[in-house]
């Protein structure tokens, strides 16, 4: 047993840090997310030079081949920020879903340029809100002559605007889930962005889209067991990064009790003030030692299913909650829009359906325990 | 980061396979006894007997405190030593800290930290062999969580302190052989500083121990009436009481660790597969696979947390809160699962069943729900000392005390 991160874990984080601190300080952070900016070139640029970009994929194809650890500590520090943009959508969860998915000269043509930041692949997989999962998979594909016509409407597509192509989940004639990258600019397509209570957060219509049969991922399409198995090593590495947020509001927090001088002393000496920072301090707790025992039992070959699902909904719960502990703390300066508070706000909720949400996991954590009949 | 508590090191791959087989030896014939986990508060001989008599046995081998000095009854051996044994011992749903119905766990390392030389050598053996049972004595009518403010009086009278008083809702239904405790020995003294660490043996005259019935199982009042304690049990030295208190209580709250599994999940999963209602078992109504999830995870995260203080407290990390964390976690999860366990099996729930060990009965659980949100200290003390290590309102943090 040991709980401690690795010398090479160390050093990652640091650099990390120093990112966070030099890239996206909280005043600049906060009126990006306050004006609906979350997608920022250069952050995207930077980090592809680090080696971000698909980190956890073999270097053959241009990423850095770092343990799934290696990249949580990286992830965590960036969920400090919280850093936006499309580093976990592009450059995790696709990276690993082409690489499992397509064929060896796809993945050679595709995740090169991923890894540099010439593309941006950008998953686009429900089309409705209520659930996640292949039911919520609509989007039509018809065959023609050459290739395929799809239609549908994908929504809440995380990092939509920097896309420069999709990752789309859709139905084929025979009703089976398929994948498929499609290009951006294809004639067709519309990304509107939602208005509300979220961030980072668009609509993606595709209409009458033509596309050739070779973006199909592999040499079918692959299935939505091949998105479970990307999920299984990406999930861990969005928990990670909901950690590292938590960890930031919650330290913001604290200082807070200290600053905040009210009826003749810090707030932090009242008992009701201090339950609310014990609160959030456990569901930071839950979230990173379930992320963490999460990623152990994927590097050690363990079955993992059930903790990937586990550490999902502990994470996103943890982060939801948290920022509400933090709020009753916060009060009235929290819930102004150029305040830190908020940027982590919005993106609590956003993260907690993002992918599925709590509820929904724990119930895949429970099918991967117990099957049902 | 690895979270295997068997990766066993070389130096001691074959101690693995001594312990598994000794410990299969001790067992055979007493396989319905398993767990110990948590403290008894049963009457149940058979079960006490047989924890005690395996206590003596690994105390004897010096495996009870095996990283302690032989001198002191251990072993010398090393913190991947301690995990075999704990992990060899929990496949029988037992572990080292709980063997028997002692408070060896915390009382042994307070007593190497402040003791004498000479104490070390004459209280350590008894305790560390687990020839000794021994009672924490610190809840008082009047004081509660407020243990400094103690009224039980311990007055110096040449070689003896003469003591007074009395304590509360301490123990089990087992007389002990020493009551470890906090006394005044100073009543005009400044609060904090006019406190002694007393280990007192429990047949000196003038002491007088009644059973109390208590929601969360049989504990004891405890009165001191002029009883003469020879001066050479003052653990600590004098009027430094509350240091040593401040030791014994980061392990009594949550600071010591676990690397063991509460064991509930499973029989109620056990229970939700053999109970069909409409001729399908239970745990495949979604209501019921809910409630589990949660149960599952709550539990997760206990484990998760006691092995982390486990971790930093032999890999010498001190971590400022984790002991109030985990204790107020574990008592209100406790508490929460109390409600799951009625709303999953109904009055199943509530029905008391003496053929398993309690930290597996249903009525147990639900039961010590509410009646262990305090012992040793209640949840709003566990919050404040929380805080107080957060530094909230405060210039500073406060360190966690020394355990060890």
């Amino acid at each position: 047993m040991d709980l401690a991160l690795t010398e090479t874990q160390e050093e990652f984080k640091k650099v990390a840090e120093d990112f966070v601190k030099a890239e996206v300080p909280a005043h600049q952070m906060t009126q990006w997310y306050k004006n609906k900016q979350t997608y920022q070139p250069q952050l995207v640029k930077k980090a592809a030079e680090i080696g971000w970009l698909g980190m956890m994929l073999p270097e053959a194809y241009g990423g850095s081949d770092v343990s799934t650890m290696d990249c949580a500590v990286v992830f965590e520090e960036l969920g400090r920020g919280p850093v936006p943009g499309p580093l976990f959508t592009s450059g995790i969860l696709s990276a690993q879903m082409i690489f499992e998915a397509c064929t060896e000269e796809q993945r050679k043509a595709l995740l090169p340029p991923l890894c540099s930041g010439a593309s941006i692949v950008i998953p686009a997989i429900a089309d409705k809100a209520a659930y996640w999962g292949p039911e919520a998979v609509e989007t039509r594909l018809s065959k023609t002559a050459g290739g395929y016509i799809m239609n549908g409407t994908k929504r809440f597509v995380f990092d939509a605007q920097a896309a420069t192509s999709f990752l789309c989940a859709a139905r084929s004639e025979e009703g089976k889930v398929v994948f498929l990258l499609v290009d951006a600019k294809s004639p067709g397509i519309t990304i509107t962005p939602h208005v509300g209570f979220f961030i980072s957060v668009a609509e993606v219509r595709f209409d009458k889209v033509v596309v050739a049969p070779t973006n199909l991922l592999g040499s079918s399409g692959a299935s939505w067991a091949t998105l479970e198995t990307a999920l299984d090593k990406s999930l861990p590495i969005l928990s990670a990064y909901q950690v590292g947020a938590t960890q930031e509001v919650f330290d913001m927090t604290c200082e807070y009790t200290r600053a905040r001088v009210v009826f003749g002393q810090p707030i932090g000496r009242f008992q009701r003030v201090q339950d609310h920072c014990v609160d959030i301090s456990i569901n930071l707790d839950m979230a990173r030692w379930a992320t963490y025992e999460t990623i152990w039992r994927l590097e050690s070959g363990m079955p993992a299913r059930a903790a990937v699902h586990e550490a999902k909904a502990v994470a996103s719960d943890g982060y939801y909650h948290g920022t509400n502990y933090a709020h009753m703390v916060w009060a009235g300066p929290g819930t102004d829009y150029g305040h830190p508070m908020m940027a982590h706000s919005v993106l609590a909720h956003t993260l907690y359906q993002y992918l599925g949400t709590p509820g929904h996991h724990k119930r895949l954590m429970m099918d991967a325990l117990y099957p049902r009949a | 980061m690895d979270f295997n508590v068997s990766a066993d090191p070389p130096h001691v791959v074959e101690f693995r396979k001594e312990v598994a087989a000794w410990v299969a030896e001790q067992i055979k014939g007493h396989e319905h006894l398993r767990w110990s986990a948590s403290w008894s508060t049963r009457e149940d001989d058979e079960e006490y007997k047989f924890r005690r008599g395996l206590a003596e046995k690994l105390g004897a081998k010096g495996w009870l405190f095996p990283l302690f000095p032989k001198k002191y009854g251990g072993a010398e051996l090393t913190v991947d030593h301690q995990m075999v044994l704990e992990t060899e011992l929990f496949k029988y749903g037992l572990n080292l800290s709980h063997t028997f119905y002692t408070l060896a766990r915390i009382v042994a390392p307070v007593l190497i930290r402040w003791g004498t030389d000479e104490q070390k050598a004459e209280f350590l053996p008894p305790i560390t062999q687990a020839e000794i049972c021994v009672w924490q004595v610190l809840t008082e009518p009047h004081g509660g969580s407020d243990i400094a403010n103690c009224q039980t009086k311990a007055i110096r009278d040449g070689d003896h302190y003469v003591v007074n008083g009395q304590k509360v809702m301490v123990g089990h239904h087992l007389p002990p052989d020493f009551l470890w405790t906090l006394v005044c020995t100073n009543p005009q003294g400044k609060r904090h500083e006019n406190l002694a660490w007393l280990h007192i043996p429990a047949n000196l005259p003038g002491i007088t121990i009644q059973h109390m019935n208590l929601m969360m199982g049989i504990k004891n009042a405890v009165f001191f009436d002029n009883v003469r304690v020879p001066a050479k049990y003052l653990i600590g030295g004098e009027n430094n009481g509350w240091k040593v208190a401040s030791t014994h209580m980061e392990l009594e709250h949550g600071g010591d660790g676990r690397i063991a599994v509460d064991p509930l999940i499973e029989r109620v999963v056990e229970y939700c597969r053999s109970t069909h209602i409409d001729g399908k078992p239970i745990i495949e109504d979604p209501r019921v696979r809910d409630l589990i999830a949660e149960m599952t995870i709550e539990l997760n995260t206990l484990r998760r947390f006691n092995q982390l203080i486990y971790w930093r407290r032999f890999a010498k990390k001190p971590h400022p809160y984790g002991g109030p964390q985990q204790r107020y976690y574990q008592r209100m999860l406790r508490l929460r699962n109390g409600e799951r366990l009625q709303a999953i099996m109904g009055a199943d729930a509530l029905e008391q069943n003496l053929s398993v060990h309690e930290v597996i009965d249903f009525e147990y659980a639900v039961r010590t729900g509410p009646g262990q949100l305090h012992g040793g200290g209640t949840l709003d003390t566990d919050r404040l000392i929380f805080a107080r290590r957060l530094g909230l309102g405060r210039p500073t943090t406060e360190k966690a005390p020394e355990t060890d």
